[in-house]
């Protein structure tokens, strides 16, 4: 006995069930269900056919055999950058020919770096600002200033009171 | 962990300097690589050029190479990254003069004189053609998609990989693709 099923073009979820069953892809037990679908469902059997039909059209693409030169043409290139990374990295090949001498640099490296971390290096001190010039004032000179600023606020009273047009 | 692919063990081997083992993934991918190449860009000469540059990534990878997932899906990730750039770089402008030359892209057939089977080449080249219209009017994911589909025989979970998007988005863009194609091609049956 077959299990009725929903229709697949009203749930998006089952679509596939119709893309696998047009590709063949679809096991026989859910291909039964969805040929029984099919009988009384004829958009999901236009689907199938016109999905079979777009397949076997695929199927006459073919292409060109690959040119027998391919392979050449890759191991040629894969040659030309080995030597191009043998041109670059040669200066450094003798200092890796020494085992020791990565390691030595490595652990110097390290030194350092920790060193570094332990004992930053105090900053530049930042040079200071000029100090202020201190200077002591006698009471005496506070109170000469003091006269002398009246003095001259009372002149200027004066020359604006007898100049008024000069205020235009 | 999963058992490992005989080609992700290959790669390995490639890893530890096995010269020969890259030799025999180049054997058994070279054509898919290549074709898949030319049905997304439509042009031999760039899809050649783009499955040289697949191969070398390959090669300069083995170093770094993990086997986190299958080979052909590493394998057509790097392709069809390489393609989509290609197509957004523009090489693929050349297709469409490649499309409208009569050079074809099918091996040279021997065509005789009779007039029945010089029509039947004339109706297959059109078809034909038609198909290739059809494939490069699609968006490009889904171009992607339906030929890793169509001609790779790759599951939806396969393809959502090499796509970096989920099983369910792949199967609504071969939906919506294939829904493109039987507008165009369903008379062809």
């Amino acid at each position: 006995m077959v299990t009725p099923m929903n229709c697949p073009l009203e749930t998006p979820e089952t679509a596939d069930v119709l893309l696998d069953y047009a590709t063949r892809r679809l096991a026989p037990d859910r291909a039964a269900i969805l040929e029984r679908h099919m009988e009384i469902c004829p958009a999901c059997r236009r689907f199938a056919d016109e999905q079979r039909a777009v397949w076997s059209a695929l199927d006459g693409w073919e292409t060109a055999p690959v040119p027998a030169d391919f392979d050449r043409r890759l191991y040629r290139r894969i040659e030309g950058e080995g030597s191009w990374r043998e041109r670059w990295f040669s200066p450094f090949r003798l200092l890796l020919a020494y085992r020791g001498v990565p390691a030595a640099a490595a652990a110097c490296l390290v030194i350092a770096a920790t060193l570094l971390v332990q004992h930053p290096s105090k900053p530049a001190p930042v040079p200071a600002p000029p100090e202020m010039a201190t200077v002591e004032v006698q009471p005496e000179q506070v109170e000469k200033a003091l006269d002398a600023m009246d003095l001259i606020s009372e002149f200027n009273h004066k020359v604006r009171s007898e100049k008024p047009e000069s205020k235009l | 962990m999963a058992a490992l692919d005989f080609d992700a063990e290959l790669m390995l081997r490639v890893r530890e300097g096995d010269g020969a083992s890259f030799g025999v993934l180049l054997d058994k991918h070279r054509s898919s690589v290549v074709h898949f190449l030319f049905r997304m860009v439509q042009n031999h000469a760039v899809a050649e050029e783009l499955a040289q540059e697949v191969f070398l990534r390959v090669y300069r990878s083995r170093a770094t190479y993990e086997p986190t997932a299958k080979f052909t899906t590493w394998l057509f990730r790097i392709a069809t990254h390489l393609a989509l750039n290609a197509l957004r770089d523009g090489r693929h402008d050349r297709s469409q003069e490649r499309l409208d030359d009569d050079s074809g892209d099918l091996p040279v057939r021997q065509v005789s004189d009779t007039r029945p089977n010089v029509e039947q080449a004339m109706l297959s080249e059109a078809r034909l053609e038609e198909i290739r219209r059809a494939i490069a009017a699609l968006p490009e994911k889904q171009r992607a998609a339906v030929l890793m589909h169509k001609y790779e025989e790759m599951e939806y979970s396969q393809i959502a990989k090499v796509l970096n998007c989920s099983e369910s988005a792949v199967k609504s863009l071969l939906f919506r693709a294939y829904e493109a194609l039987r507008a165009r091609l369903a008379h062809m049956a």
